[in-house]
């Protein structure tokens, strides 16, 4: 099993850093695992690293010499190729050890044993395409309101459904929740929806690029997307994602309409005075809105906002300003409302332009 | 977290508890043959001075803080107990747990006394006067002493109160006080002003002399001085305070003394319990009382840890650590039951215990979406917190008592009121 190959260091630092990416950080679980595998067929080397939930494979056009396969500490790799001089990098595998040259440097790295390496299969469903650039924002609207708490295990994922014949992504940490419609976007059959963690999406997103195009693949317990050269697959999250329809109040008494930014920028100001799990409070009136934040010993901090419409009764709604600014930032178009029913109740939060988007977002009580 | 209640508000609620002849009492409950008798305790030696007297060595002049060759002149024949320290905290801790079954706002002074802020789990004026009662009947009934309470707006009218409360001393021996005294909203100066200043926190024989000299002999006189005038005579400081305690001004929280840990209900039954069925609605009583204190404190928990001592005297503890804190009766039950599920209750059950601990402010707290669907049990803790408030804490209690000859009538509720059961957290659509 010789394996050998040329290739520059920016695409192979590249290739190692992506699918590195997948490899376990937790210590212990199976010292494998903490290996990247190369895999060489003439010009063609495919990088693979996992931690068994996840998987992501980069392929890379090299000048191949001998093909073969190899496991090699994925951070050592990867930081050593990182570190070489620019140029082409040559990696050669005999017996025991990965020879890294890249003259004037030269490294031997010792071997995981390949056959260690788990046989990871990809899901054999039938190929969809989805459009990159939308779904990649589609993501990123809704990868923030997923629980990143590992005791919740349901929370952690993204719900990926079939909806009035688009797709739509749903993720709540249970204090918010964010829905985002892709019409026509028809990758599911109608009545099917999976659970999809939402650490395999960010990384999809983080290594779309300039594609056009995703290419996804169901399978009964896992999902594959393929986009470009990199493939992501992931275990699919089983359990019940809670019922959000009914969260979504149908009548709203308040409304607040806002430039974006204009808002985003004073919540962000306005934050500075709200540590220590303190809110931020909306005071909506005729006048508009004006942001407050009090924390007791260290200040506070009055902000009204320019532009700010208002129809409604005078209300005060206080929210972790994180979670505020969460959705803020994540909803498309230049102009949002804010729809809320009172200081208890959850409120809508939605782009003026786009109805699309939604994030439903829990207020603090305070008492 | 460390824990401070609200300033005083002009509300009732303020409590101050005092231990009467704290250690001699001790003492005499485990020497039942000295009753009667007047009793000192503390240093017995040519140095040692009075820790405590009771009421009958009282009788003789002796007092806390005398020399104890002075109290042997006074009263040769009396009892001299040296102190035992160790036995008096255990005592003292025991009574505190009392009290910080009624709210954990409490800020103990010194071993045999203490404020509480029972504001939160009030009520208005009777209940504040109930809860002063009942913490003399609990401290009677659980440790076979006496104390005295008072109950006011503010912490420094509270332990005047008390003081109006106490047992005397009398030639016929211990005349027995009112045991609670309130000071009602708006009745402060009428109790304060006929007192005489040395009644005041802060006024000592020489203080009280100055005070004397410019005529000032009534709590009403001092009131009625210009504080300039007070600052120039006593000093600045001492000046403005005695003025505004003059006019019943103290704006002093009840600070607790430590940080709060957990919080908690324990209960030994009059017979050991040997079945689920059994033991199911005193878990679910216990689970409310502990989640009404919590809802009291403004405190949320995130441990809940039940501990059950068998028949042997055995004792052992579960915990279980939730994401989410708590601090609804239904949802600390249905935890506890959890946990007591797993353990066999066949040998007999004598003692059983709920608890919450990791405890988080619960005065700022991020809402979930599932408190959103439909009348949530929230809003149902809230609305049994205003029944006990209006009717008091038997008026209402968890429906698993119900049938179980508690005391509580049954009535059906309609689904509308408290809505269906429903799957916790994850549950489907």
């Amino acid at each position: 099993m010789g394996l050998k190959f040329r290739c520059e260091r920016d695409v192979l630092a590249k290739a190692l850093a992506d699918a590195g990416r997948a490899v376990t950080t937790r210590g212990g679980a199976l010292p494998v695992l903490a290996g990247v595998r190369l895999e060489l067929t003439g010009d063609q080397l495919t990088i693979t690293g996992s931690d068994l939930d996840l998987t992501i494979s980069v392929t890379v056009e090299v000048a191949g010499a001998e093909d073969g396969v190899a496991v090699l500490p994925s951070k050592l790799a990867s930081d050593v190729v990182r570190s070489v001089r620019a140029g082409a990098v040559d990696i050669t595998v005999e017996d025991d050890d990965a020879r890294i040259e890249a003259s004037p440097s030269e490294f031997a790295i010792r071997l995981i044993p390949a056959d260690e390496f788990p046989q990871l299969s990809s899901p054999d469903g039938d190929a969809v395409t989805l459009d990159a650039a939308a779904f990649k924002a589609a993501i990123e609207q809704v990868e923030k309101a997923a629980s990143s708490d590992d005791a919740r295990p349901i929370l952690t994922g993204v719900l990926m459904a079939a909806e009035e014949g688009g797709l739509r992504l749903v993720s709540t940490d249970s204090y918010r929740l964010s829905v985002r419609d892709l019409a026509g976007s028809s990758v599911l059959s109608e009545g099917q929806k999976v659970l999809v963690p939402s650490r395999a999406l960010k990384e999809l997103a983080r290594v779309v690029g300039d594609e056009e195009s995703i290419t996804l693949r169901l399978g009964e317990r896992d999902a594959g997307f393929e986009v470009g050269s990199v493939s992501v697959t992931t275990r699919l999250i089983e359990g019940e994602f809670p019922s959000y329809r009914g969260l979504i109040p149908t009548n709203h008494p308040n409304q607040l309409t806002v430039d974006r930014t204009t808002l985003l920028d004073a919540v962000r100001r306005v934050r500075l005075l709200a540590q220590e799990s303190t809110p931020v409070r909306m005071a909506m009136s005729a006048d508009g809105l004006e942001l407050v934040a009090v924390t007791q010993d260290v200040g506070q901090a009055h902000e009204a906002v320019e532009e700010a419409v208002y129809k409604g009764d005078d209300l005060t709604v206080a929210f972790n300003p994180e979670y505020l600014i969460d959705g803020i930032e994540v909803a498309p178009g230049d102009e949002i409302t804010l729809e809320t029913v009172d200081e208890l109740k959850p409120a809508l939060l939605k782009s003026a332009e786009d109805p699309n988007f939604l994030y439903l977002l829990m207020p603090v009580r305070v008492s | 977290m460390s824990q401070a209640g609200r300033p005083p508000d002009g509300t009732l609620g303020f409590v101050h508890v005092d231990m009467d002849a704290f250690f001699a009492a001790v003492e005499l409950r485990r020497r039942p043959e000295l009753r009667g008798q007047p009793v000192v305790v503390g240093g017995t030696g040519d140095r040692g001075v009075v820790a405590a007297a009771s009421y009958e060595a009282r009788l003789f002049g002796i007092h806390s803080a005398m020399p104890s060759t002075r109290a042997r002149r006074l009263c040769p024949h009396a009892v001299f107990l040296p102190g035992d320290h160790a036995h008096y905290g255990e005592v003292s801790a025991a009574v505190m747990a009392i009290l910080r079954d009624v709210t954990p706002l409490v800020e103990p002074l010194s071993l045999d006394e203490a404020f509480l802020d029972v504001r939160g789990a009030l009520h208005g004026e009777d209940r504040a006067a109930a809860i002063a009662a009942e913490i003399r009947a609990r401290v009677l009934a659980e440790q076979r002493l006496t104390c005295s309470v008072g109950v006011a707006t503010n912490k420094f009218l509270a332990k005047l109160a008390t003081e109006r409360a106490k047992p005397k001393a009398s030639p016929s021996g211990p005349v027995f006080g009112s045991g609670v005294h309130v000071v009602p909203v708006g009745a402060e100066l009428d109790f304060l002003h006929p007192m005489p200043v040395r009644e005041l926190w802060g006024v000592g024989p020489a203080t009280a002399k100055r005070l004397s000299s410019m005529g000032i002999e009534t709590v009403g006189d001092l009131a009625a001085q210009p504080v300039r005038r007070l600052e120039k005579g006593i000093g600045k400081a001492a000046g403005a305070h005695l003025h505004a305690l003059a006019n019943a001004r103290d704006d002093r929280p009840v600070v607790t003394d430590q940080e709060l840990k957990s919080i908690g209900h324990e209960e030994t039954f009059a017979r050991d319990l040997c079945t689920h069925e059994d033991l199911r609605p005193q878990l679910m009583r216990m689970a409310d009382a502990v989640a009404a204190r919590l809802r009291a404190g403004s405190v949320l928990g995130r441990t809940v840890t039940i501990k059950v001592r068998f028949a042997d005297f055995s004792t052992i503890t579960r915990s279980v650590t939730v994401p989410e804190p708590l601090d609804g009766a239904r949802a600390i039950g249905i935890e506890a039951e959890a946990l007591l599920r797993r353990l066999d209750p066949t040998p007999g059950v004598r003692l059983l215990g709920v608890s919450l601990s990791q405890l988080v402010d619960g005065s700022v707290r991020q809402l979930t979406l599932d408190e959103a669907r439909g009348p949530s049990w929230s809003e149902a803790d809230s609305v049994v917190d205003e029944i006990r408030e209006k009717f008091g804490s038997s008026a209402i209690g968890p429906a698993a008592l119900a049938s179980k000859g508690e005391g509580i009538r049954r009535f059906e509720v309609g689904q509308q009121q408290w809505g269906p059961d429903r799957a916790p957290a994850s549950g489907s659509d």
